[in-house]
């Protein structure tokens, strides 16, 4: 396959591009999910193709074929040169890439067990047992159980001489339990809402996720929520469990540190960021315990991988440093804005797509807090439990979370179980509210499946490590 | 574009080589082209060249599903081995009726040569139109324009012989001063209705008037919703209330609703994808005809759509709503929405407002809040506008709503007679067909610095 992309590099540099890459993708997925007892999703899915990116004179090409045939991957890559000439409108400064040593490399994700060769009938099996609990009070309508599998070989070449192979599993899972009573619905997940926990781990990562010790507290927590009080609105200091610190910095930090965004050239579906250029080592974007960093090399998570889709090797690079915002996530392309070279965060989803400016790991660092001395040094507030809606506006300030299930704080303990907790704020002034974050013990690298960006939509698997977290003052409860 | 009888002939073989009780196979391919911009450049400049194929065995009641992107005879012999691999682990499904056999199906045109021959570079000469009307006024520009042509055929063992050649072109733009954007959008299977030169024109009048924005407090206002905003709105609504789904775990607002008054008299909204006028689909990917589907009249709850599994668990028949064997798990869902034009103009209804607010469109909308009653929680933009006697008074910085769908469409004082096609999430085969909304009170619970 290196050969067949090689040649269509050499026939694209024949024609004098400035500069072209290559991608092979061969994707692997299997789906399962049983609802209250039936097998209603079992599909192994099959995914190949190459994709080529071309610059020249500046401007960019892109086309993608669902075949490994010479023929197509030359008729591809012509495309993509016919392409890159149409998008030479006068105005637009032609794209210079930072400098990149061209890799001759290979990346193996961590795996211990295939997922792909665990029978089928096993995983089965264990879905339904999940099934099976959740269901043993009538209360519970819905019982939800899914487990995903993917596994990508692809193979990355440049003009510039890059060849680089990357082998890489990915695993996730969790279950959900709805409670309905008349007009109230209410729902408890494990480990996390959406889909569950996802790592680029084998299925070794499904059997420590020991999803049926938790099936119990899930369908009595789910009851629980509909005779529970509903979250009062007021302004609370609240303590954010980890999967929800999560989403907070997925769309509060991750998407607004994506240099593309900043520069404007998401504004067609996403939008912008308030985190621009000239405030870069000025903007106070958090209290001075608050540290961002991506980091695309920790094993298993799910944002980590060997290199980006620019050939360029993971790194860890610092977003948010004691509060202070000193870096963005970077491409090629992006990169001399800064005067740096890429930091590793171009990844398409597929054959069939450019890269993009995609979060890998990026993750909240640890502070000292054991989580009962936090606890206990709550007088009244609100513990906010596990993602349920998630909103946000187009430059990311304004955002509000929903959560299934959230505790009343009382004298430094939990108490009252709470419905419909929704918290509210605007991005700097929240994370300037931020006065504790728990420690190693409590920190924990959080998958999230499902980032959609681009036109077309691309969805990547991204990660966020964070651990509870206490944030001051924050407006709660908004729904009535 | 493979063609009907090539993707046929070749189904029939692996069909034939099918050790299953049933076997279904479904197509959904062709290629497609986007050109992005922004700062008023093309930047991202993309083809797609791709195919999908979905395989479904049926052995008694259990089911196997695999999918594959090559339309090469032995790939799909290895992708139906793999079904049935996993219809041999699968447990009985005693919902599934059984795939349906062949019916009538609508005989709609939805493709025009003149989309599916656009280039790279046509797409690139209306771009330029974009950027000229909007430079002319000094505004710079980002958007999207999107062309492809493409072919769906469902084939199964009982004689379902589904075949339709689709077209689509799509153009969005925002335009943008120093603290203000505009949007406009165009949508058609025919590239011809797509009107560069109209569309910036609007982008840029929007984001004129929407210059300086001025903060304005959070609370209840009347709102004048424009079809972009009121379309974003019910593509929500739809994906909590809609489906067959939602509607069986009665976690949908309509699931105890049937029957019964939940909006105004004024508020109409069905799916008909046959409709022309719209992105039109004659069949669904179980083979089932698509029906017209009432499911909101005159402000009373109507119903929901169904598959075939769905429809056959709740002693209905399918409205020919299922999705791809891969996405059985979701239900059914409405694709082609439409919420029925009323009588009034965009005008009329901006006059008739003393204090409001007029939205041109909302961003990442949520509806989990609260489904039962629709909340819905999202931000404005693109255009967010104070209405004072009657007239825009100025622009005014970005809002955040959260709010009962249910509650606030029965406050309904006007529905526009002019409709606009919005884009929706399932791209070429549906998108939202949207009026302007006068609503008498939004509940409003956010502000943001822009």
């Amino acid at each position: 396959m290196k050969d067949k992309l090689g040649n269509a590099l050499d026939w694209l540099k024949s024609k004098g591009v400035d500069y072209a890459d290559a991608r092979f993708v061969h994707a692997e997925s299997e789906s399962m999910r049983v609802t209250d007892g039936v097998v209603d999703t079992l599909s192994r899915n099959l995914n190949v193709g190459v994709g080529i990116r071309v610059l020249h004179k500046g401007f960019w090409g892109f086309a993608g074929v669902a075949s490994t045939r010479d023929a197509d991957i030359k008729k591809a890559a012509n495309k993509a040169l016919q392409t890159a000439k149409s998008s030479a409108l006068p105005g637009k400064p032609p794209a210079h890439l930072a400098e990149q040593e061209p890799f001759m490399d290979q990346y193996k994700s961590p795996c211990q067990k295939d997922p792909f060769e665990i029978d089928t009938r096993e995983k089965v099996a264990l879905l339904m047992d999940i099934n099976k609990g959740l269901k043993k009070d009538a209360r519970i309508k819905t019982a939800e159980a899914s487990l995903d599998f993917f596994k990508t070989n692809k193979i990355f070449c440049s003009t510039e001489g890059a060849r680089i192979e990357q082998d890489i599993i990915e695993s996730g899972g969790g279950y959900s339990a709805t409670a309905v009573s008349g007009a109230e619905v209410q729902k408890r997940s494990y480990p996390n809402s959406h889909r569950g926990d996802f790592a680029t781990r084998g299925y070794e990562f499904i059997e420590e996720m020991n999803f049926l010790d938790h099936v119990d507290s899930v369908r009595e927590e789910a009851i629980q929520l509909l005779s529970a009080e509903d979250c009062p609105d007021t302004e609370a200091d609240i303590i954010i469990c980890a999967p929800q610190m999560a989403l907070q910095i997925h769309e509060s930090c991750g998407h607004p540190t994506e240099l593309d965004r900043v520069l404007g050239t998401e504004i067609s579906l996403a939008g912008g960021s308030f985190m621009k250029l000239e405030n870069v080592g000025k903007l106070k974007y958090g209290s001075d315990i608050v540290s961002i960093f991506g980091d695309a090399t920790i094993p298993g998570a799910l944002g980590s991988f060997g290199f980006d889709d620019e050939g360029v090797k993971a790194q860890r690079f610092p977003i948010i440093k004691n509060g202070l915002h000193v870096g963005y996530q970077t491409s090629r392309e992006t990169a001399p804005m800064m005067d740096q070279r890429s930091n590793g965060t171009m990844r398409a989803d597929g054959w069939n797509r450019i890269p993009l400016i995609r979060m890998t790991n990026i993750n909240l660092e640890p502070g000292e807090w054991e989580l009962n001395d936090l606890l206990a040094d709550t007088e009244g507030g609100i513990f906010m439990d596990m993602n349920k809606v998630w909103s946000i506006d187009d430059q990311r300030l304004n955002f509000q979370f929903g959560v299934e299930c959230a505790w009343e704080i009382k004298g430094g303990k939990m108490g009252r179980m709470f419905k419909n907790p929704l918290y509210t704020g605007m991005t700097p002034q929240f994370w300037n509210s931020c006065d504790a974050i728990c420690n190693k013990k409590y920190w924990r690298v959080w998958g999230v499946p499902n980032c959609g960006k681009g036109e077309p939509m691309q969805t990547a698997r991204v990660a966020h490590g964070a651990s509870p977290t206490r944030f001051r003052k924050v407006k709660v409860g908004v729904s009535k | 574009m493979i063609g009907k009888d090539k993707l046929f002939t070749l189904f029939e073989k692996v069909a034939n080589s099918s050790k299953a009780d049933q076997t279904e196979i479904v197509y959904i391919g062709g290629q497609s082209g986007l050109t992005r911009f922004a700062n008023s450049t093309i930047h991202q400049n993309v083809n797609e060249d791709n195919n999908r194929i979905y395989i479904r065995v049926v052995k008694g009641k259990k089911i196997g599903v695999a999918t594959t992107n090559s339309p090469v005879l032995n790939d799909l012999k290895t992708a139906l081995k793999n079904a049935m691999m996993i219809a041999k682990f699968q447990k009985d499904n005693e919902h599934f009726p059984g795939l349906p056999g062949p019916e009538n199906y609508a005989q709609i045109n939805t493709y025009f040569d003149s989309t599916a021959k656009f280039a790279p570079k046509d797409r690139a000469k209306f771009i330029k139109k974009v950027f000229i009307r909007a430079n002319r006024r000094k505004f710079t520009t980002a958007g999207s324009f999107s062309t492809g042509d493409g072919e769906i055929a469902v084939f199964n063992s009982a004689g379902v012989r589904c075949y339709q050649q689709l077209t689509s072109a799509n153009l969005q733009v925002i335009a943008m001063s120093e603290n203000s954007s505009g949007y406009g959008v165009a949508l058609s299977r025919k590239v011809e209705d797509i009107d560069p030169v109209v569309t910036a024109d609007l982008a840029v009048e929007k984001a004129f008037l929407a210059k300086n924005p001025k903060p304005l407090g959070a609370g209840e206002y009347e709102v004048l919703l424009e079809p972009a905003a009121v379309a974003a709105l019910f593509e929500w609504v739809n994906y909590i209330g809609f489906g067959s789904k939602a509607f069986m775990e009665k976690t949908s607002f309509l699931s105890e609703n049937i029957g019964r008054k939940i909006m105004d008299d004024g508020v109409t909204i069905y799916d008909d994808a046959v409709d022309t006028s719209a992105m039109a689909m004659p069949f669904d990917f179980e083979g089932v005809p698509k029906k017209k589907v009432m499911i909101v009249e005159n402000g009373v709850g109507k119903g929901v759509v169904y598959d075939r599994t769905s429809a056959h668990r709740e002693g209905k028949v399918s409205t020919g709503h299922g999705l791809t064997a891969d996405e059985q798990g979701q239900g059914a869902i409405p694709l082609n929405i439409f919420v029925a034009p009323g009588t009034k103009t965009r005008e009329n209804m901006l006059a008739s407002i003393q204090k409001g607010i007029l939205v041109t469109r909302f961003h990442y909308i949520n509806g989990y809040i609260d489904t039962p009653r629709a909340v819905l929680t999202g931000m404005t933009r693109d255009g967010t506008y104070l209405i004072e006697n009657g007239k825009i008074k100025h622009g005014i910085k970005n809002l955040r709503f959260t709010d009962s769908m249910l509650r606030c469409f029965s406050t309904v004082k006007g529905i526009s007679q002019d409709v606009n096609l919005i884009p929706s999430w399932w791209d070429s085969v549906g998108c939202m067909s949207a009026p302007a909304v006068h609503l008498g009170s939004f509940k409003f619970t956010g502000t943001t610095d822009f």
